[in-house]
Formats: C-alpha cells, structure tokens, sequence
C-alpha cells in the first residue's frame, strides 16, 4: 500500500479514466492511418506517461512495444530535460538512441499545467518507408543501419507550437512516400492532442494533485500486483535454447538464442547471456526489444488483469551482453529485428513451460513471415505489396494450439484477398490450412496456412524474410515439433525449393508459394482423444495414414467411425518400438526410431 | 375496431408488451421469456392483456417485434447445419477469419467455432478475378457433386461465397441453379445477394450468419404467426432490425441477418422519436438492465449506425480496439456500445487492493444477495439497496421480497471491511465505480467519435438506467437527463416509433477524381430501385416512400471507412466535389484532423435506405397509462457519498413531479427507480417523461 492517503475507490475511478486515454489515442491512429503495416499488424502503439517519462497506460495494440516507449521518451528526457517547453513535441527513431528500428517513429509531447511539466503523451507508428535502399524500410538483408533509412536521434519535430521545417523537409526528401508518412504523422500528432485534452480536462475536475498522485500509485499499485502474482509461482532457475536458421546473408550458418530465467520471492531475472554474437543480417535486437519479448512471454503466464506499465516492469529484470543479437550494438541492422523478437517469445515461453508444465504452450510458427513484391509497372509507376503471415500457435497443456490466429507478440489481422488483388498486381491463388503439418500430442499444433501469390506484372523483386524452415517448432511433454516452414516456386509444376530468406527476381506468371510451420504438439499422441482424431480425420486437417503413424488410430473414413480394439493394438505396438527416456522439449518425432536407427 | 398496436420484446429473462392506440391507451405486460419456444409466451402475454382490458383479438392493427432469436441462436451455436461452398484455395477463409484476437497476452484464448465446420465446406474450382472477369468457369459435373457432397450430409441451408464475386456473380448464380434443382426447397444464400460488397471474410462470414439463422427464424416466424392465427389475430407482424427500421416478417425470413441485433434497437429508436418531439436534436441513449449497459447516440436528430458488428463475442468492456471475439456481420446497425456492467455486477476487491465491480455478474440465478436465493456474493444492486436507493422492503412491483439484512452483512465482510471503510462510503464507491465503468460505454459512442457528451442529453432507460443516469451526467458534464415513461419497458414501448426500411449496398470502388458521374449515378438509381420495389411490395408507394443515399469512403490508402450521407439527382463535378467535402468534414469531426487536396478521396461502398413512412404520427402526444402504484412509504434515509452523508430523502411517485421537485428524491415505478441526486431538480414534460436539470 502506499500510505495512508490510498482511497481504493478514487484510485478505480481515475484509473478507468487514465486508461481509457490511452485506449482512445490508439482508436484514432488505427482508424486514420495509411500504413498497411500499422493497420493490419496494429504495428503502433500509444502511452500516457508521467512526467519523468515512466509508463503508466499503454493503449491495447501491439505487445512487441511492450516497454519500449519509457527507452525512447528517457533519451528524450535525458538529453532535453529543463528546456523542455509547453507546446513542444519530440521525434526520433534512431535504434541506437532510444528507438528500435528505423520505421518506428515515436512522436512525443509533453503536458504542461501551470508551467509545470506533469505528464507525457506518447506513440509509436510503424511508417510506410523511411527511406534506405529497400522501398519500405524493411529489409532483412541489409548488413549495417547505414542502409537502411533516415536516422533522427531524439530533436524537436515542433518547438513551442513552432514546425520544425528542417527537419520535416529532411524527411520529405528521404522517404518514398512523403504523404503517407506525413499522413500518420498527423494521426499520432492528433493522438498525442486527445491525450493532453483529456488529461488537462482531469486535471480540471480534480486537481493537479491528485493526478499527479494516481500516477505514481496506479504504477505501485501494478508492482504490488505483479509482485503477488509472482510469489505465487515456484522459485529456482529455468534456461531455455532455440535456434534461428540464420540471418539470410550468412546462408545456414544457425543464430543461437538462450535465456535464463531466475525467479526468486516476487521479482523474475532473465538474462540472456549465451545468446550468439550480432550478425549482419538485420535482425538484430536492442535490449528495449528484447525486454519486450521477455515481458510478454512473462506477462502471459500471470494473470491477464495485471496491468502492462512501470511497476511490471520493476518486477522483472531483463540483461543481455552488448554485442548480441539480443543488445546490438553500432552498426548493426535492424530492419527486420521483428523475427528476432518473434523467436524470443519462444525461446522465453520454452524456459517457462519447465518452470510451470501445466501453464505454457509448445512452440508457434515462429512469427511473422514478410513477403514483399515490389517493382515497376510498364509505365515505369513504382509498386510494392507488403504482406505479413502467421497464425500458428503451439498445443497447450488444456488444449490443440489454435489455428489461424495472430502470433501471441503480435495483434495482427491478415489482409483481405479481395483488397490486395484490387490494389496490387498480384493475384492470390490459395489461402487454406495444409494438412498433416501440426506436431502431433494429446493435443495437437495448430495447423499452419499456405499463401500461394501470383505476379501479374512483367517482373518484380521478391523479398522474403521467413524462419523455422530448419529448427522446427518444439513440442512439449511427449508431443511432436510441427513441419517447417517452406518456400516455394511454381507450385504443382516445378516446385523448386527455396531459402527461408531470399531476394530474388520474380516473373509474369510465376507463383510464389509460403507454407507456415505447424504449432507444437502437447503431450503423448497416443494419449490423444480418439474423438478428437476421428474429426481432424473428417475435416481432413489429418490424413488416415497419419492418424495410423502419429496417433495409432484406425479411422473408418467410410462410416466415420474409429475401430477401437484395432487402435488399441496399434496404440501397444508404437509403444513398444519407442526408445529412450521421453524429455521435456522434443525436436524430432515420435516414434524417434528412425533417430535412433540413424 | 384495429385500433391497437403492439410492441412485443423478448429479452433473456423477460418478454414485455406494450398496447397502445391512437387516443394514447396504453396496456404494458411483463411476463417471463418461455425459452424452450419464445412464441407461446408471446401469445400467452397478448392474450392477459385482452382479458384485463376487455379488448378483443380484432382490436390489433399490428404487431411490431423486436427478438433476440436469432442472436441466440448463434451464441448458443444452435443454428442450422450448413454446408459452404466456396472457391478452390479458399475453403478456410471462414475460419482464419482475420487471424485477429480481442485479447493480448493470453494463452487461454479460443476461437469462437466455425459456424461451418470444415468437412462441411466444399470448394469448386473456379476463378474470378478483381476485375470481375471469369479467368476459370466452374464445371458443371464438379459443382454437381459438390452438391451432392453437402445433401448427403443432410445439410439443412447453403452457403455460396466465391472469390471477387462482389464483382461478377455469375459463377455463384450458376452453383446456385444447380443447388435449386437438386434441393428445391433447401434455404441457398448466395453472397452475391446477401452482400455484394468486397473483403472475402465478412461477406463469407455474412452469408453464413445468414444461412445459419435462416431456418431457425423461419421456424419461429412460423410458431408465432400460428399461435397468433390459433387465437383470431390476423395482425401483420413487422421485425426490428439491428439498423432500427422494421421489416415485414416474409423480408426477415429471407435475410435473417438484418434482425441479429434486434433487441436493443426499439430503446434508442423510441428515444430519438421521443426526443425530436421535445425538440431535442443530440441525445445519449443509456440502457442499463440486469447484466448489461448499453450506450448510443443521436446527433443531428440521427441514430448513428455502425457498417459492421461482432456477433456472439461477448463483451469487450467498452474498448473498440480489441475486436475478433465474435462473428463478423457487415451489415448496416445501430452503433451501440456495450460493457459488462448491471444490478447483477459482482463486487470484489482484486489483489492489488482495489475495488472493483464485475465482470461477473450474479445474473438472474442466483440474482444479488438481496434476493436471497443463494446469491453469496455483493453486487450492485446489494450496494443500491444499502444505500437506500432501491426500496428494500421488495422489487418495485411487489413481487419479490429482499433481505437487506442479509446484503449488508455480507457486503460488510467481504467488501467494507478489508476495505477499512464504513459500509455506506464503500457501497457509494461501488455505485461510482460501476457508473465509471458505464461512462466507458458513453465515451465510446461519444469522445471516440469525436462529439463532446456534455452538448447532449442522456436518455436513461431499462430496469437501472434511471438509478444511475443522474450521476454519470454529472461526472461527465450533461446537464439534462431524461427518463421516459415505463423506463423498464421501454425497448417494446420504443418498437411503435419505428419505420418500415430496408438497406441496400454494394461495392463501387473509384477514386472520387476519376468517377464517372453518369455510371455512379445509375449505379445509386439501380439500388434506389430494388429498395423502392420492395416498399411497394409492402404498401409503401409515392409519398410514403422515401429513399436516401449515403457513401462510404476513405483517403485512398487507409483501411476504414467513413459514411456519409451522399447528395440526390444526377451526378456531376460539382456533387463529386460536394461528396469529397462532406468527407472531408467528418473525417475532421471523427478525428480531430483531415488531409489536404493531395490526398485522393476513394469510394469504396454506395448504399441506400428506403424507408416506408406511416402517414399519421405514430405515437400520440399523451399518454393515458394505467394507474400508477402508489410508493408504499413517504420518505427513507438515503447516503449521497461523504459530503452529503445520510439524507431523508422523499420517495415519490411520477405524477408528483407536476411540480418540479428539488434533490434528493426518489421516484419509485412498476419497473424502475429513479435518483435525483441533492442538486438536481426533476420535473415532468408535457410527453410525461422525468427531466432532471443538473
């Protein structure tokens, strides 16, 4: 508690009002923007914080900025401090100073009553493209920052209510799409503009005073939460190894990811030592993204009403050697630091699925998959279409891994077929669940989706940024890891394999075709519903031959129906041909004789 | 002697009627919901009502219903068992849905079930493309043993969504040809004719919402319109739809989808109804009852529609921005904002020390403690009884007996005292906490629409909006509050005000710069037609047939839309132009700010709505209800938070508010009660509705 002037009911009442700003800041930028990115992936997010810049609210949008806004706004703070005036609003988005890649530009300003600065409102937007040698910023190939855009360390964008012109044209002339990016701009400059009305309006209403103190008690009030909720779960030390394929310029060279997670009392300590060097490849962290993916693992296995701001953050303490893929240091890129930080919620959830058995799922697909296909249409006016995929989730403890739904460090909507073949000059061919890919369990992965994308302009780049086409999806406690990912050519005619990350040339007709990676199984397939069997059979989610192999279960495909003594003696057979203790995290298949034969 | 007509409602837990005639008789029932077949007690009710009033079954001139049939019908996944066809690649479309979830951070979550699952949806090999030309023509062997794929499965309704077939229907006319032969009789929903507008999932999802509720609907069309007959009344019966216009039973049958959200609509349409006759142009609706609130608003004398709703995902708790809980219906509705807030709401203090109420609700078993049917935990309703705001003896109506006792003590232990504060600050916390929690709702419709609340009235209705209406009014800054008459029934009451009217839509996709005027204006003339076809089908024809456009758009590049109303005649530059404007407005309006000249302005969607007009007004200026009761007491003491502390507090009847009556007082009816908070004056209008002044 935090003294005796805590009143539980003024406390409920300031915080339903204090959230709901930061909620609304979010609703106008999602309905106002013009980036894909931001509207489909919710790749933007809004903050109220106080006046030293520390988190208090932050809007409902995208768990991989989880965190990052009190890094950012501290450099701010740091480096302006006192000279920071009513009606100024700061930029910035210079990895190496606050920010976390160069698309992100996080806008500022400060809230003044009676001269006195009192709070902070703050967001994040993914931008369309700031400039660098890839149209959309985005690359993953790129090897130093210094490819890959326009870098603003933490300045002005508006002093006193004054533009700053020099820095607006400097934008203007190095980004590709300038009213785009202003456009976004303005919606979170508009999303800022609530925050202060609102906030100055509570001020009002109940004094400045007040405010001032529910600020810092909705941040003691989340620690206490948090700090109970993590008494509740077992002391020790946890570690956690996943692999990254690689970084795509360093073709099949593997990135190693390991975690360790120390709980003792009510704070958590994760550190991330033993994580492989920087690379060239732009998937490198900073530590504000690394925190992210730790919080967001952590948070999931607490409950779901603990609020995401400063005092969680004091509960949980995030490391990472400098130098690191997890904490990049100049130059390294970054662009494409999304995969990273998808994986890291992996590596995370794994090391706390030993912590808590009953609590955690197996592995996802592993995140977003970026597609881009960009070029020139015959009168030489440019295209790209930017396309993100997941929606693959691991078995849990309770249930199959979902299908179709957005990655858990994401919030992200798929793109309508429909608007893209209206928009782009590509045709979509296929956009189903392939079969037999999910890691099998007493409760299965989620099945993964292909995306088959057909060009229909003369040529174009495609660029690819996928993972899991070789380190597949851990199952947990006895189930299978999913299928890997796979790229692909020309479909149903020549096939050609591909990397999981590429650059390549594109040509009229050609298709492309992406295949997720399937969720982790949870548990002993043979253990599985015979119910549950007999349906993914009928929805042809699992074919009768893997029902047979995975499962041992021998399903009627005439009368739907399961013959139970013929499953029972398939069932003892599998069981006596397994080898070997059963461990926690599974890499390969069971029956593992093939591993053992080979 | 047709002379009556009737407003039915059918809620969860009751079924309220309402009988009004043109010289303003009113006869209200409130019987209990028969689940098990949602008619009879329809029948059953109308038919207490003649007994006591000595009217007869020819007495009824129509019978306007709003139900919730058909929302039930997919929240308890009771709906008809549909096959889907679809194109090749595609058959998943329904169940990746838009891979969003509506919560972060939870392992727990689950994906509401396809309405279709997916042994049940077929593909047939075919393509259109966004140009809308047949690059693939589907074989009429393959979509034969499509066909014959789904009948054996004994599928009771079709759902036909091809890719871009908002932009040729062809191949879906013909899949539905072959379905007509095979399966005369068997209900086919093709997109094409259900929503012929783009974005793959929804209108998916659309047409199977459709097919799924379709049979179920008509079944109870069919129950109700029989028990109807079997007792001599011959009366039309006419739907509430979730945009707020009725529609005739036949169209309700054929597009279900139109009457998903029928129950809430008759509340906030009898509000904008009674509102314009006070010449009041801007009003909240605020509709609270037992489990939820809800929240909508009139500007401009307009109900405010949504171009899409979420059906069957529960409820998000005000916040809009965490949407995939439900099932996606694009379909033209009221825009109502809805949170997990009622008597019912459970008080609790969290491990952080805070007090808070719901989301769990008590609901009507075992209701709050005071009901004293096993309920053992403190809800609002408890907290309203132990403030004296809610008579404590019993329900207003008499009917069931409380047991304040029993409230206050387990409200002392499990709230007031590890709270550290005396009972009646920590129930008056409560009350704050829960209006708190509602003005989410308020916001939602309001501040995050760009429309400052305290430029509107709040219009409270529903078992418990005018018990909390007052004091949310004050802590936003409305002035003016309104409660009508028969506050708890007022959603049937609101049904008499409603228009017959019927939406039509469909894709037409330009930049407004390059739009052909003629082709645009042929394109809204095509809509108006079907729309004035149906009217006169429906006995609506010159005068009482009126038609309205309205545009959806966006700066090209951004995924949501804005609608607007769109200017009538031929088209030309200068209505091009005058459209862009009216977009332009809005998006300032909504949202604080709107793009320069560079920025092309795209149409996306045309719509029109054709509304039948009644020629007489519909609702006379006076009400004559039956005798009010009575309160049963004079006055009782009464906690108005600490600077107010306890007061005697006059308990008052509706008709004493012929004189304006200064806060604090209470006004007791059959089926609500009402708070004057101390400095607020309640007084009655000409329409007998309760205004306070804050």
């Amino acid at each position: 508690m935090s003294g005796d002037t805590w009143d539980p009911i003024e406390f409920e009442l300031l915080r339903n009002a204090v959230v709901s700003i930061a909620d609304e800041m979010a609703l106008t930028i999602m309905r106002t923007t013009y980036s894909g990115v931001l509207r489909d992936n919710m790749d933007f997010s809004t903050a109220f914080c106080d006046a030293e810049g520390k988190l208090v609210a932050q809007g409902l949008t995208l768990p991989g900025h989880l965190g990052s806004i009190p890094t950012a706004l501290g450099s701010v703070v740091e480096l302006f401090g006192d000279a920071i005036k009513p009606d100024d609003v700061f930029c910035l988005n210079d990895p190496f100073r606050g920010g976390m890649h160069l698309p992100d530009i996080f806008i500022f300003k400060p809230i003044f009553h009676e001269g006195k600065r009192i709070a902070f409102a703050a967001t994040i937007c993914h931008h369309t493209d700031v400039g660098g040698r890839v149209a959309g910023s985005n690359a993953s190939d790129s090897t130093e920052i210094y490819q890959e855009g326009l870098r603003i360390p933490p300045m002005y964008m508006f002093e006193q209510g004054k533009r700053n012109e020099t820095l607006w044209s400097l934008i203007e002339a190095n980004v590709r799409v300038p009213v785009k990016v202003f456009g976004d701009i303005r919606a979170q400059l508009a999303a800022c503009n609530i925050a202060e009305r609102q906030f100055l309006e509570l001020v009002a209403e109940h004094g400045v005073d007040t405010m001032c103190k529910f600020l810092v008690d909705f941040v003691d009030y989340t620690e206490r939460v948090t700090r109970a909720a993590l008494t509740e779960l077992p002391d020790g030390v946890w570690s956690f190894e996943d692999w990254i394929d690689d970084d795509g310029v360093d073709v099949g060279k593997p990135i190693r990811l390991f975690v360790t997670f120390k709980k003792k009392g009510d704070t958590m300590y994760a550190d991330w030592a033993g994580t492989s060097p920087q690379v060239k490849g732009a998937i490198n962290n900073t530590l504000s993204f690394t925190k992210a993916a730790t919080y967001c693992g952590v948070k999931s296995v607490l409950p779901n009403d603990v609020p995401a701001n400063e005092g969680f953050f004091r509960c949980i303490e995030v490391t990472a050697p400098a130098g690191t893929i997890a904490n990049g240091v100049l130059p390294a890129a970054c662009a494409a630091r999304g995969l990273t930080g998808f994986r890291m919620v992996d590596c995370v959830l794994g090391a706390l699925a030993m912590m808590l058995p009953d609590k955690v799922m197996a592995a996802s697909d592993g995140g977003n998959t970026g597609v881009s296909i960009g070029g020139y249409d015959d009168e030489r006016n440019p295209f790209i279409y930017v396309d993100f995929a997941c929606g693959t989730w691991g078995a849990r403890p309770w249930a199959d891994g979902l299908s179709g739904n957005s990655n858990l460090f994401a919030n992200m909507a798929s793109q309508s077929i429909e608007v893209t073949e209206a928009e782009n000059p590509v045709e979509v061919l296929s956009y189903e669940f392939v079969p037999d890919r999910a890691g099998a369990g007493k409760f299965r992965g989620g099945a993964p989706y292909r995306r088959d994308y057909r060009l229909l302009e003369t040529e174009a780049v495609l660029q690819v940024r996928a993972d899991r086409a070789v380190f597949r999806p851990y199952g947990l406690y006895g189930g299978n890891p999913g299928s890997p990912s796979r790229n692909s050519m020309n479909p149903g005619g020549e096939d050609r394999s591909l990397d999981s990350k590429l650059t390549m040339m594109m040509h009229q007709g050609e298709v492309f075709r992406h295949e997720l990676a399937g969720g982790g199984g949870w548990g002993d397939p043979l253990e599985r519903d015979l119910k549950l069997v007999l349906r993914d059979v009928r929805n042809e989610l699992v074919s009768p031959e893997r029902a047979f192999l995975d499962y041992g279960v021998i399903v009627d495909t005439e009368n739907w129906t399961v013959d139970a003594p013929g499953t029972e003696k398939r069932r003892a057979e599998i069981r006596a041909t397994r080898v070997g203790e059963l461990s926690a995290v599974l890499w390969d298949d069971w029956p593992r004789v093939d591993q053992a034969a080979g | 002697m047709s002379t009556f007509r009737v407003g039915v409602d059918i809620g969860g837990t009751f079924t309220d009627i309402v009988f009004l005639d043109a010289d303003g008789r009113l006869f209200t029932k409130k019987v209990p919901s028969s689940v098990d077949n949602y008619a009879r007690a329809i029948v059953e009710g109308v038919a207490e009502v003649f007994s006591e009033a000595g009217i007869g079954p020819d007495s009824i001139h129509e019978i306007r219903h709003g139900t919730t049939v058909a929302s039930n019908a997919i929240l308890e996944l009771k709906g008809a068992k549909v096959g889907l066809i679809t194109s090749a690649g595609f058959r998943d479309v329904l169940e990746i849905r838009t891979l969003r979830m509506p919560r972060l951070y939870d392992l727990t979550w689950e994906k509401p079930p396809p309405l279709v699952e997916r042994y049940l949806r077929k593909v047939v090999n075919e393509r259109i493309n966004a140009d809308g030309e047949a690059e693939r023509v589907p074989d009429r062997t393959d979509i034969a043993a499509v066909v014959d794929g789904l009948l054996a499965e004994k599928v009771e309704a079709i759902a036909v969504c091809l890719i871009n077939a908002y932009a040729n229907p062809a191949h879906e006319r013909l899949i539905e040809a072959v379905i007509r032969e095979k399966a005369p009789d068997l209900p086919v929903c093709i997109s094409a004719d259900v929503l012929p507008e783009m974005k793959e999932y929804e209108r998916t999802s659309t047409t199977v919402i459709n097919a799924y509720v379709l049979p179920v609907v008509g079944a109870y069309m069919e129950a109700l319109r029989k028990g109807l007959d079997d007792d001599g009344i011959t009366a039309p019966i006419y739907l509430m739809q979730s945009n707020g216009g009725l529609t005739t039973s036949d169209t309700a049958t054929r597009l279900p989808m139109h009457i998903i959200e029928s129950g809430p609509a008759g509340g906030v349409i009898g509000s904008q109804a009674i509102a314009k006759a006070s010449g009041l142009a801007d009003v909240i609706t605020f509709d609270m009852g037992g489990t939820t609130a809800k929240a909508s608003m009139i500007a401009g004398g307009e109900v405010t529609r949504a171009l899409d709703m979420q059906v069957g995902g529960g409820i998000m708790h005000g916040s809009r921005l965490l949407t995939g809980a439900g099932y996606a219906l694009k379909v033209p509705a009221i825009d109502l904002a809805e949170v997990g807030a009622g008597g019912g709401s459970i008080l609790s203090i969290d491990v952080g020390g805070s007090l808070k109420a719901g989301p769990l609700s008590a609901g009507a078993m075992p209701g709050p403690v005071c009901y004293d049917m096993g309920g053992e935990e403190p809800t609002i309703t408890d907290a309203n009884v132990l403030l004296g705001y809610i008579n404590p003896k019993h329900l207003v109506g008499g009917a069931l007996p409380l047991n304040p006792e029993k409230a206050k003590q387990v409200f002392e232990q499990k709230i007031a005292t590890p709270l550290g504060l005396p009972f009646d600050v920590a129930a008056h916390g409560a009350h704050l906490i829960s209006a708190s929690n509602m003005i989410r709702a308020i916001k939602a419709v309001s501040t995050e629409r760009g429309r400052d609340p305290r430029n509107y009235a709040l219009f409270a209705f529903g078992g418990n909006g005018p018990l909390f209406a007052a004091g949310m009014a004050e802590t936003i800054g409305i002035r003016r509050v309104i409660v009508p008459p028969s506050p708890g029934l007022f959603s049937s009451f609101g049904l008499l005000y409603a228009d017959v009217e019927h939406h039509y839509s469909r894709t037409f996709r330009r930049l407004l710069s390059a739009a052909d005027p003629g082709e645009l204006t042929e394109a809204w003339d095509g809509l108006a037609k079907d729309a004035l076809a149906q009217l006169k089908r429906e006995g609506f024809d010159g005068e009482t047939a009126a038609v309205e456009r309205s545009a959806s758009l966006h700066y090209k590049g951004q995924i949501y839309e804005l609608a607007v109303p769109a200017p009538d005649g031929n088209f030309d530059a200068t209505k091009l132009a005058e459209l862009a404007e009216r977009f332009g407005q809005e998006h300032e309006t909504v949202y604080g700010h709107r793009a320069g000249p560079e920025e092309p302005v795209e149409l996306v969607n045309i719509a029109v709505v054709g509304r039948g007009l009644s020629e007489t007004s519909r609702v006379p200026d006076k009400l004559l209800s039956e005798a009010a009761a009575r309160p049963t007491e004079a006055a009782r003491d009464a906690f108005f938070g600490r600077e107010n502390g306890w007061i005697e507090t006059p308990i008052i009847g509706r008709a004493d508010l012929v004189k304006p009556v200064a806060g604090p007082a209470i006004v007791e009816e059959y089926d609500a009660t009402c708070l004057v908070p101390p400095g607020g004056t309640a007084s009655l209008d000409r329409f007998g509705n309760i205004v306070i002044d804050l």
